[in-house]
């Protein structure tokens, strides 16, 4: 055990030295690691949120939404395939799922195949499943039940997932100068973080607001229909009611937009040109551009209705035809409020709702005080621990044992630099927790090796015998804590990852440092001084 | 050579009757957990946010609250309609430093036609920054709130739910792994160990009320590691002690690896409680429950592989003739 060949040592010395390569950018100023050559790592520990402040947003997509969204296109679909075969059947939608009534047996005969031919894929790849988008059941001759297939539900929510993780990025980041996460999180949720976010209400409200923008033609209607509308949802065929915003009371459109904010090129906040009030300005694209100028041609003297999420924001007379390819919504904005909007509409609308299903945010302050707090801490523990080891083995040993800490510490920094980890107040935690657990490995040595002495063992003897028996535990020993740390690491959330990282980490570089470090170091030290009694 | 060496005083070769006083640590072991369990089940636990769900903000004011703000900020809960609210101040108050606020809201039902209450707990949060704003407007700027946390049912089920996931697995892959290296009764001594001290520690936390959050999750999952470092290296010690010893009575044996491994025990124990100790201290009030909850599993820990873990080997009895690993 105490015998190592030249190019062991140099093995064991380099990895040492690799890892305080590592460590070294983490204690440089950001001035010195820019100077430094390319070919050094420069890479520093990251801070996770709780550390340096931010934001941390878990955000729930209203899959449901998807899902309803789709029924209704493929009621719409099949309504009309069958209304051009002159099939007469009913067609609701009720619990996820479309009810059709055929009216009688001859309708059912003719419907039947037309509903299956509803039923493909658009892209039939990436579906899976059979390319099966819809599931036909039968209820009974006349009815039939139809659901959104399982792997279609599936596709569409990755889908819908994968939009609104597009429009969030524009929205929050239009720029693409921030540093953020935002990916998906399980089978219905985003993770957004944002280090350092000042504002986290704007953020929240840029997340709060689907954007979906519609102009709709206002329908003429009177107070009985209307209220039946609003109050009891029993609306006229095609048409709708929404509240205007300002408390203007409800108001009745047609339910099929004229433009919507798809068919908008881009827009910008901006002051109307004689009032000069805040205005979003904005531009259609070429197929918006003629939807608009045939509408507004046809219409002149009625109002349309701006729909923003549910809610009227304005609804302004026709005055001629509007076919230059550019408009304007006015709705008693602010510049903010105006600025918002324009960047909503840049970015798009989202496919579906989020919520805010978790909420972190940490100040920066706090976040100072916490890595102070744990500098103050690993210190004085890294002291204590020092000290205590100084006074139990002696100069000598104590050295050793201390060196291998030391060593431990330096290493795990490094690795933690290398992989690009993130550090968390609790992996602040876990590396103070390692600094108190790490000397075990090298106290089981010690105490071995004392135990061999007293068996009357000579010092070379006793240091081999030492080092050679207490393997078998330190492996048990620290293998068992490891398995207990990866658990935590696969079942852990956030934060918690960041201590099983740190804790992993340390439990490596302990066995490490004790077994292999501090054995050269009492090897070499035994070669040279040939001790005839042990200082412990 | 000047040296001191300490460990060179402590008592050798000790011979202290561990197992003797088996029976009366058996007691107090049963007697510790079925006053766990009854806290657990009476008293239950004192859940934080990541388990319970609702809103913490910690914001501080310009200068360090007095008791009429705490009291006048407190009574806006009913007014909300959100029923009392918990506030509390946190930091040291300082000369320089102003205390913070640490004020909680119920996790709040869910709104008309919502089917989870996530949505209710955003405009809760967002009623109480308004209310507590329009009395002291300086909370407004973002450099006063030091933390904002929103949790929903759904989200702290979830966490609750991997939080004993997590133990549960770390459990068994342990229990795997013991008795692949050692023999079946290793496992299960090491396991009820184990469980003990898991079980001790929830118990601690019932009976202080001390909030029982995602971190002392992650402690009882490194006291379930500690523990079994210690009760490993006992026993990897009378393993090599039955290989060496194959006539002496288990119960010496037994006795005999404790203490061999005795001056181990204390050492690493009290470096452990070292730095646990500065971590507690000055590690700040985000690490103060883990530091407190490691600390007592360091201690219960030690306790479970000297007088939990070996004398269960002595009641389940080893195989001494058969191949041993």
């Amino acid at each position: 055990m105490l015998h190592f060949s030249r190019w062991k040592i140099t093995l064991i010395l380099g990895a040492i030295m690799l890892g305080l390569l590592f460590a070294l950018p983490n204690v440089l100023s950001e001035k010195t690691r820019e100077a430094l050559p390319g070919f050094l790592p420069s890479q520093t520990l990251n801070l996770g949120l709780d550390l340096q402040g931010g934001a941390h947003l878990l955000l729930e997509v209203d899959l449901k939404d998807g899902v309803e969204k789709t029924l209704k296109s493929e009621l719409a679909g099949m309504r009309a395939a069958l209304r051009e075969d002159r099939v007469s059947a009913t067609l609701r939608i009720r619990d996820e799922a479309i009810f059709v009534t055929y009216k009688n047996a001859a309708d059912a005969e003719k419907g039947v195949p037309i509903m299956r031919k509803q039923n493909v894929a658009v892209d039939a790849n990436a579906l899976g499943g059979g390319g099966k988008t819809l599931v036909i059941e039968k209820l009974s001759d006349l009815r039939y039940k139809v659901t959104v297939s399982k792997a279609n539900i599936e596709y569409l929510s990755n889908r819908t997932i994968e939009q609104s993780i597009q429009v969030l990025r524009k929205r929050i980041d239009p720029s693409g100068t921030t540093e953020m996460t935002l990916a998906k999180e399980g089978a219905e949720r985003i993770l957004l973080q944002v280090p350092g976010a000042k504002n986290v209400d704007e953020l929240k409200s840029v997340i709060d607001k689907t954007a979906k923008l519609g102009f709709h033609q206002v329908a003429v209607t009177d107070d009985v229909v209307l209220r039946l509308c609003v109050e009891d949802d029993q609306c006229p065929l095609g048409k709708v009611a929404y509240p205007q915003k300002n408390g203007g009371g409800y108001m009745m459109v047609f339910d099929r937009e004229i433009v919507t904010g798809a068919d908008l090129k881009s827009s910008s906040e901006g002051l109307h040109p004689q009032n000069n009030y805040p205005i979003v300005n904005f531009v259609y694209n070429a197929t918006g551009a003629r939807k608009f100028c045939d509408f507004t041609s046809k219409h002149v003297g009625e109002p349309f209705a701006v729909v923003l999420d549910g809610e009227i924001i304005t609804a302004p007379n026709i005055n001629g035809a509007i076919c230059g390819g550019r408009g304007f919504i006015e709705g008693s904005f602010t510049m903010e409020s105006a600025k918002e909007l324009s960047l909503l509409l840049n970015a798009g609308a989202l496919p579906a709702k989020l919520n805010i299903a978790e909420e972190r945010t940490v100040g920066p302050e706090l976040g100072a005080d916490s890595i102070n707090a744990g500098k103050v801490a690993s210190m004085l523990g890294l002291v204590g621990v020092a000290i205590f080891m100084w006074l139990s083995y002696g100069l000598r040993f104590g050295t050793f044992a201390n060196i291998a800490l030391a060593t431990n510490i330096v290493l795990i920094a490094g690795a933690l630099s290398l992989l690009g980890a993130t550090l968390t107040l609790p992996g602040i935690a876990g590396i103070i927790l390692t600094i108190g657990m790490a000397v075990d490995a090298n106290v089981l040595i010690f105490e071995r090796i004392r135990e061999e002495t007293q068996n009357g063992r000579g010092p070379i003897n006793a240091i081999d015998t030492g080092y050679r028996l207490s393997l078998a535990p330190i492996l048990d020993a620290n293998i068992t804590t490891l398995i207990a740390a990866l658990t935590l690491y696969f079942v852990g959330s956030g934060p918690i990852r960041g201590f099983a990282v740190t804790l992993s980490i340390g439990i490596v570089m302990s066995v490490f440092t004790a077994v292999v470090v501090a054995r050269l170091m009492t090897a070499t030290w035994l070669r040279h001084a040939r001790p005839k009694k042990l200082p412990i | 050579m000047f040296d001191i060496s300490l460990v060179r005083h402590l008592p050798k070769d000790t011979k202290i009757p561990f197992l003797k006083v088996r029976l009366v640590a058996m007691v107090l072991s049963v007697l510790a957990i079925i006053a766990s369990i009854f806290l657990f089940t009476t008293k239950n636990l004192n859940y934080g946010l990541d388990f319970k769900g609702g809103t913490v903000w910690e914001f501080h004011l310009d200068e360090s609250p007095t008791d009429a703000d705490l009291g006048a900020i407190r009574d806006l809960g009913p007014g909300l309609g959100m029923g009392e609210l918990a506030i509390q101040t946190i930091g040291q108050s300082d000369k320089d430093k102003v205390q913070a606020i640490r004020l909680s809201v119920s996790k709040q039902p869910a709104l008309e036609g919502d089917e989870n209450d996530d949505k209710a707990q955003q405009v809760a949060l967002t009623a109480i920054q308004a209310a507590v704003v329009e009395m002291y407007p300086e909370v407004a700027k973002t450099e006063n709130t030091l933390s904002v946390q929103v949790l929903g049912t759904k989200v702290s089920g979830e966490l609750k739910k991997k939080g004993i996931e997590a133990v549960l697995a770390a459990l068994i892959m342990v229990l795997i792994y013991i008795w692949f290296r050692f023999e079946w009764q290793f496992g299960l001594g090491a396991v009820v160990a184990l469980t003990h001290d898991v079980i001790l520690t929830i118990g601690v936390f019932s009976f202080t009320a001390l909030e029982f959050n995602l971190s002392i999750v992650a402690a009882i999952l490194t006291i379930v590691g500690y523990s079994l470092n210690d009760t490993v290296v006992v026993y990897d010690r009378i393993r090599e002690n039955l290989r060496k010893f194959k006539k002496k009575p288990l119960e010496q044996v037994l006795n005999m690896s404790i203490n061999d491994t005795l001056s181990r025990t204390i050492l690493t124990s009290l470096t452990t409680m070292l730095a646990l100790l500065a971590l507690y201290i000055w590690g700040g009030p985000g690490l103060n429950g883990f530091a407190f909850a490691m600390i007592w599993g360091v201690f219960v820990g030690t306790y479970s592989s000297i007088f939990v873990a070996a004398p269960i080997l002595l009641m389940l009895g080893v195989n001494r003739k058969g191949p041993q690993k």
